[in-house]
């Protein structure tokens, strides 16, 4: 689609879907319009805003032409489409209009987009994406909840279910339903300090019964 | 996320007029003329070695001290040349030459020298003045082209920043030879190429960040050298 940038000649063909043949450093055609990037940019560096936006706006289509060779998603082109828009900006003044547009504007592009790719393979090397399996298993539709049937469950169940009706429905409420303090207050009408003190109770005897459960041959 | 059009608008909005910059080989003698300043200066504070002129017509002495100033003056101009975004890589390669008879011509003397250190060793008092000229004639320098280049953070910030380091290092350690009247070559030896490896390291570390550092500061400034 581009021809690559040569720099042994003085100006560079470049082809691009939206701009048409454009030829960047000479004189470029355009339907009936004549674009001159070098000119239009010696013009903006003398404060020449129309000039400035013509060139700009021309660059752009070519820029993202430029940068969707290196990169894949639409918003990460535009990103870099920006990037090089800014730090042309930023350094306009080292342009010397006697010297070809193109090298100079393709050796910008080419220094960000290829900022643009390392910063993406740096993350990349500490980031998962999500895969089709991560969301297929997200929802609860998709995951089964299979009956727990350890010996050890049971025990622990039927030590819970050994407990005093305080103890066994605070410990049901805050351990196995996993409410907070507030919820588990609302919830059954008890007091927070009381919720506390039945908890900590009904694990100090739970802990009693399950080793005295193990010790037992 | 601003669209590329709003943006478009916005950069045409802040476009003032700029100055372009000189050529390069032009600002590069404009760092180099702020050095040899510098160099002035240091020589009104310190004076020349005494033994100068009997050090100059010593082969040894005379080719490293040419090589480590040619290696300064052309690596200078490499670092102002591959600033520019179209300027060829290749650009880096013009200090490579002297460079090496520099650090050869080092070596050898070393080498050569190396018995007649004395066993008097080395002096402090020597040492922190030595470290003086480093600093009054490296610190100036390094700020001058910091500034000078400091478009480079966005474009080839790693190249320009090791180069300008390399012509930093070179110059102070001609300063230092011109100087330092201390005969230990193990010493020269060490300033010289710990000089320069230390000021390359810390480009090549921090040079980005350092150029970034005063590009945001300075770059929207339209006073461009």
């Amino acid at each position: 689609m581009f021809a690559r940038p040569s720099r042994r000649r003085s100006s560079l063909t470049l082809v691009a879907s939206s701009v048409g043949a454009a030829r960047v450093g000479g004189g470029e055609r355009n339907g009936n319009r004549v674009r001159d990037w070098s000119g239009l940019m010696a013009r903006a560096q003398e404060g020449d805003r129309h000039a400035y936006r013509a060139l700009l706006e021309d660059m752009t289509p070519y820029l993202r032409a430029l940068a969707a060779r290196c990169l894949k998603a639409p918003g990460d082109i535009e990103d870099a489409v920006q990037d090089v828009l800014l730090t042309i900006h930023a350094v306009r003044h080292t342009y010397d209009p006697s010297r070809p547009f193109g090298p100079w504007l393709v050796a910008i592009a080419n220094r960000r987009i290829i900022d643009r790719l390392r910063r993406q393979i740096r993350a990349r090397s500490r980031e998962i994406e999500l895969s089709a399996e991560h969301e297929t298993f997200l929802p609860d539709a998709a995951n089964v909840h299979f009956e727990d049937t350890s010996a050890d469950s049971a025990t622990l169940h039927a030590a819970i279910a050994a407990l005093p009706p305080d103890q066994r429905q605070a410990v049901s409420l805050l351990k196995l339903k996993e409410m907070s303090l507030k919820e588990a207050a609302l919830a059954s009408g008890r007091s927070v300090s009381a919720l506390k003190v039945a908890t900590h109770r009904a694990i100090k005897s739970l802990r009693k019964r399950l080793r005295q459960s193990s010790e037992e041959p | 996320m601003t669209k590329t059009t709003e943006l478009i608008d916005a950069l045409v909005a802040s476009a003032t007029p700029v100055r372009r910059l000189r050529p390069p080989l032009v600002r590069a003698m404009l760092w180099l003329a702020f050095a040899g300043l510098v160099l002035a200066l240091v020589t009104v504070e310190h004076g020349l070695r005494a033994d100068l002129m009997l050090r100059l017509h010593q082969p040894t002495f005379a080719i490293s001290t040419a090589a480590a100033l040619a290696t300064g003056v052309l690596s200078a101009i490499a670092a102002f040349v591959i600033s520019l975004p179209d300027r060829s890589r290749w650009w880096l390669v013009l200090p490579m030459p002297t460079l090496a008879a520099w650090i050869s011509t080092i070596g050898y003397g070393c080498l050569t020298d190396w018995v007649s250190v004395g066993p008097e060793g080395v002096r402090f008092g020597e040492e922190l003045r030595c470290f003086a000229i480093f600093v009054l004639t490296s610190v100036p320098l390094t700020l001058a082209l910091a500034v000078m280049l400091r478009y480079a953070a966005m474009l080839r910030a790693g190249a320009v920043a090791m180069t300008g380091s390399l012509a930093i290092a070179a110059i102070t350690a001609t300063a230092l030879s011109l100087f330092h009247d201390h005969d230990a070559t193990a010493i020269i030896l060490v300033w010289n190429l710990g000089t320069a490896a230390l000021i390359t390291g810390i480009a090549g570390l921090f040079g980005r960040r350092i150029f970034g550092w005063i590009a945001t500061r300075m770059l929207w400034s339209n006073a461009h050298f």
